[in-house]
């Protein structure tokens, strides 16, 4: 039988240059739970977004005195009708993150007060379906995704 | 990773105006690549400058953050700045965070 819910964990530097992979992953496997093109765009977004905010997380903090290495954990947790991805990192230092749903940062204004403070987060609300931050020691984001299955959607 | 999602940048420049084509991912690894190339573009007031993303196959909020430096910095210096052949997938983006009326206006 089937487990309900199956987890794939990756576990990757902290620095730019693995986010590719983090995407190129969840494209694997939302593609083979049958989420369409569309929303696997809209989850690469959000997860790389999550991850960006890690990384730039990891390179705030001071330089312990050992040097260690920073790494982020994205935890892929597939469910029945959904996709949860679980992205956090495991710095010494809580930052604050505000979760209230926030309105778009550029509609409405004129190019002198446009600032692109809170783009990310305001992305990943606005392409998933759920949007939960948790800070504690480090931050963990949980991004969910229901899956419409094709033959819904016709 | 495939060979076209690997970030690509070229300049074009004729008399009066010029294009930088990005390609692939633009995201937080190139961003620092980005903002050095558009640097010494943003000081060439008496030029258009345009950003062509036809085969942009990926822009995160980095990217969508450089552009709004760019916009602000061009529009100080009240010179043009315009971003042309956004691809659909990307529009969408530019759509939700607001951006898309600033890039398709004059300055």
């Amino acid at each position: 039988m089937k487990a309900i819910e199956e987890v794939v964990t990756l576990q990757v530097p902290a620095t730019a240059e693995y986010v590719d992979l983090v995407r190129v992953t969840l494209y694997g496997i939302a593609a083979k739970m049958g989420f369409s093109y569309e929303a696997i765009e809209d989850m690469k977004v959000a997860v790389s977004e999550a991850c960006n905010n890690a990384i730039l997380h990891a390179y705030e903090q001071e330089v312990p005195a050992v040097l260690e290495q920073q790494n982020v954990e994205i935890k892929f947790i597939k469910q029945l009708d959904s996709l949860s991805i679980i992205v956090k990192d495991n710095g010494h230092s809580s930052r604050a993150v505000s979760e209230a749903p926030q309105t778009s940062p550029l509609h409405g204004k004129t190019i002198g007060e446009i600032h692109s403070g809170g783009l990310g987060l305001y992305l990943m609300q606005a392409l998933m379906d759920h949007v939960e931050v948790l800070t504690s020691a480090g931050t963990q984001v949980t991004l969910t995704k229901r899956l419409v299955r094709s033959e819904e959607l016709a | 990773m495939k060979q076209q999602d690997k970030f690509h940048l070229r300049t074009e420049t004729t008399e009066g105006r010029c294009t930088v084509y990005v390609s692939g991912e633009f995201d937080l690894e190139v961003a620092g690549q980005m903002r050095a190339a558009m640097a010494p573009l943003i000081e060439l007031t008496d030029r258009e400058l345009a950003l062509n993303l036809q085969d942009l196959k990926y822009i995160d909020s980095t990217g969508i953050g450089i552009l709004v430096s760019v916009l602000k910095a061009r529009h100080a210096n009240n010179a043009a700045f315009t971003v042309e052949a956004i691809p659909p997938s990307i529009r969408k983006l530019f759509d939700m965070t607001g951006i898309t009326p600033f890039l398709t206006q004059q300055a």
